[in-house]
């Protein structure tokens, strides 16, 4: 799966620009549906390889599914993730990882 | 009557009710209006079901039927006798008149009864303006007194420093009785003598100890129990737990007088009102300062009764000075998932959830004392439906009866390893829950701890075949603003500043003593910010006046997750003001400016950072379980030998534990009281 190869790409380099990466989505929307797939089948590796880093994964019923990236200084982005699949949303978070505040 | 043929046949559309006609249900008419019941529906309930209030003073819905003031009598139409409405089922055809001729004269009759040994104290009673006394004689009482005779009196019972007693006024409704022995589980309250002499008291000089005590002050419908420490309003909920009981703030001047509880059926019936007490703010002064520092010199502790809005608010402004220092003083296990996943941290079955398990298990927690509206929720719970409640910890006195297991680590160990003879118990159960204390998880092998309670949970899930949405994994918060903190994505506990010590610390209400002076270098500047400083303040060299709870509008997320606002009751004393506004303050006086003027706007940063926190009144369903377990068993710590035993484990320990009741004279009363007795402590003799 190509959300799987993103993550092992990624491994614990989580850290390296960022301080806090949070996860918004929606229990039930079709639209969150890769963000929970993503979550299901990759945040445990994820969070093995990074076990300090804060990933915060926020479910609220009816909101679009959001990746904010928080990096130094408070600065912070956010990719909308609404009706991306597991590997776009893996995709996504390697653009936050990579990119530099 | 014209209307009753319509409404003989299956659907029930015709009628007033809500509910869809079942197979079973009884037609009975109310003033000749039509209403489908269920059978076994009493005649009051009938009524209320049409929108008819029948006057009453010993029927309390949430209380046993006594049926003994008659205030309820109703005519039934061809019947000899009017019935006792709270507590006569209805039988089909049925015609209930509430405002015939019979009717009034009954009600007129039994108010006439109950004035006649009332003492006239209106103008000197607290109850006056609120009395169901005054309100149901104005309404169905007569205009007229027949009496001559003497009134009887009764001597006032001493039963503690929250409630005032003037046992003449006692109309003998029972209710009081009946909540202490049902809900509060302390049978101390009772009946002794009959007719004219008939007396509700300890009978020996005993305290009403119990931490419900102070509800039966709401419960009594007459002037006779009241609360002592006292007076006037607004809607809030109390943050002394991590309950989020909701309840009215009574004020007058500038301080708090009383708090009344208000009626949340998702969280509770019953709000603990053992908390009245007076704010007594010292002057606290005000300095500006200009000199800041960044990055990982300047850190941030926050106490346990924040505001989201300040915690969000501390937050943005050391995450633009740099820093990610932000501790609470309430430690969580960091291992494994830690606080990523909300699942892991909430009450993920619900406070309501207590009344459809058939099986809790308790660890290292006494919720009695903890969380005393969660404690009578599981008490309702075992009283009515056959609850059984096993406990691994500490034995101590939870108002009912459960299987104690064991007070050691081993116990749980074995629990999760499926050795333990409770396994079987737990196997069967179909929809078991686990709650662990968040005192327990402030130990040292507080991560052994969580991750033997999710192995509990996890198995226990997958033996009882329950279905996908029953969460079986809970924790029992003790601090309000905790899982507002865990949600915005604090760390937990103050490791992080231990083993960072920072030269700025900035205490947010913080009082738990957990860094002192000490632990930080020399040249260290605290800046304490907070309403009732004890001893976080001692040690600060600025002081900032906020504002406590009942003076501001602030977000509180409670051990469920559900997130609740509090409403000014007071303005805040002298120069406080709310916190949020005060670290907004101070980042504009530190160059970095925060992005929000208004509260509004506030709220909606609370909503990028985690959108359940203004979702206000409900509760969002976490999930993620499996992951989570998975995660913490990758934790390598071992369980310490030493028993579980929760800080609170007597009535004396349950008053003063955090920094507003430590201010609290009343409350000092109260441990006075259960310490030494009810006589030790020194009352004023006026009435």
């Amino acid at each position: 799966m190509a959300a799987a190869a993103v993550v092992r790409g990624i491994g614990s380099n989580l850290s390296k620009n960022l301080r806090e990466v949070r996860l918004h989505l929606c229990q039930i929307s079709a639209a969150s549906q890769g963000t929970r797939d993503f979550i299901e089948q990759h945040y445990v590796t994820l969070k093995t390889a990074n076990p300090e880093f804060p990933i915060l994964i926020r479910e609220c019923s009816g909101v679009q599914p959001v990746l904010w990236a928080r990096y130094g200084f408070g600065k912070e982005h956010s990719i909308s993730l609404d009706n991306m699949n597991a590997d776009q949303v893996a995709k996504a978070l390697e653009s936050v990882v990579n990119a530099k505040p | 009557m014209s209307s009753s043929s319509s409404s003989a046949t299956a659907g029930a559309a015709a009628v007033v009710s809500s509910t869809p006609a079942g197979p079973n249900m009884v037609e009975v008419f109310v003033d000749g209006k039509p209403v489908m019941v269920e059978p076994g529906t009493t005649v009051l309930q009938t009524c209320e079901k049409v929108g008819v209030q029948i006057p009453r003073f010993c029927y309390h819905d949430r209380l046993s039927v006594a049926g003994n003031c008659r205030m309820c009598l109703v005519e039934i139409e061809k019947a000899p006798k009017p019935v006792a409405a709270c507590a006569m089922p209805v039988m089909k055809g049925w015609n209930i008149l509430t405002n015939s001729e019979k009717t009034r004269k009954a009600r007129e009759g039994v108010m006439e009864f109950l004035l006649s040994n009332h003492p006239l104290d209106c103008p000197i009673c607290d109850q006056g303006g609120e009395c169901d006394l005054q309100d149901q004689s104005m309404m169905f009482g007569a205009d007229r007194s027949r009496f001559t005779e003497g009134k009887r009196a009764v001597e006032d019972k001493n039963i503690g420093p929250l409630i005032k007693t003037i046992m003449t006024r006692c109309i003998h409704c029972t209710r009081c009785v009946r909540f202490a022995s049902e809900v509060a589980g302390v049978e101390d309250l009772g009946t002794t003598g009959r007719g004219n002499s008939m007396q509700i008291g300890t009978y020996v000089e005993k305290m009403f100890m119990s931490e419900l005590s102070g509800n039966v002050i709401d419960l009594c419908p007459v002037g006779a129990l009241t609360s002592k420490p006292y007076a006037f309003t607004t809607e809030s909920i109390d943050v002394l737990d991590a309950v989020g009981s909701n309840i009215v703030v009574s004020t007058r001047g500038g301080e708090v007088m009383r708090i009344l509880p208000r009626l949340n059926e998702d969280l509770l019936k019953y709000e603990n009102i053992l908390s009245p007490f007076t704010h007594t703010h010292a002057q606290l002064c005000h300095l500006k300062t200009t000199d800041f520092i960044q990055g990982s010199e300047v850190g941030a502790i926050a106490g346990g009764m924040v505001d989201a809005e300040a915690l969000v608010a501390l937050k943005d402004l050391l995450n633009r000075l740099d820093s990610d220092t932000l501790c609470t003083e309430e430690i969580f296990p960091m291992a494994g998932a830690g606080t990523d996943l909300r699942s892991n941290y909430l009450l993920n079955s619900r406070i309501t959830g207590i009344e459809e398990c058939d099986l809790m298990l308790l660890v290292g927690t006494n919720p009695r004392y903890e969380a005393p509206l969660f404690n009578a929720r599981v008490r309702k719970s075992w009283l009515h439906n056959e609850l059984q409640v096993a406990m691994v910890g500490h034995k101590v006195d939870l108002s009912y009866s459960y299987n104690h297991l064991g007070e050691t680590t081993q116990v749980l160990q074995e629990i999760a390893a499926g050795t333990h003879p409770f396994c079987k118990v737990l196997a069967q159960a179909k929809k078991p829950v686990v709650v662990v204390g968040s005192s327990a998880l402030q130990r040292e092998d507080g991560a052994a701890i969580f991750k033997a309670v999710s192995t509990i949970a996890q198995n226990s899930r997958a033996s009882s075949g329950v279905e996908e949405g029953w969460k079986v994994l809970n924790v029992l918060h003790r601090v309000a603003s905790q899982v507002a903190a865990l949600d915005l994505g604090y760390k937990r506990g103050v490791d992080a500043i231990r083993k960072n010590p920072p030269k700025v610390l900035f205490l947010l209400g913080a009082d738990a003593d957990c860094i002192t002076r000490a632990d930080l270098p020399k040249d260290s500047f605290i800046i304490y910010q907070g309403h009732h400083g004890d001893v976080g303040a001692v040690m600060a060299d600025v002081i900032l006046p906020g504002a406590a709870y009942t003076e501001k509008n602030g977000t509180y997320v409670n051990t469920e997750g559900r997130a609740q606002q509090t409403r000014v009751a007071v303005t805040a004393p002298g120069m406080a003001r709310e916190d949020w506004k005060i670290l907004r303050a101070i980042s504009e006086l530190a160059g970095v400016t925060l992005p929000y003027d208004t509260v509004d706007e506030v709220r909606r940063r609370l909503e990028e950072v985690s959108p359940n926190l203004v979702r206000y009144d409900d509760v969002e369903e976490s999930n993620y379980f499996k992951q989570a377990h998975e995660l913490s068993k990758a934790v390598n710590q071992s369980l310490l030998a030493a028993p579980l035993v929760p800080p609170q484990l007597t009535v004396k320990d349950f008053y003063m534990t955090d920094p507003i009741s430590r201010a609290s004279q009343t409350m000092a009363k109260c441990v006075k009281a259960a310490t030494e007795g009810a006589a030790s402590v020194d009352e004023p003799s006026i009435c």
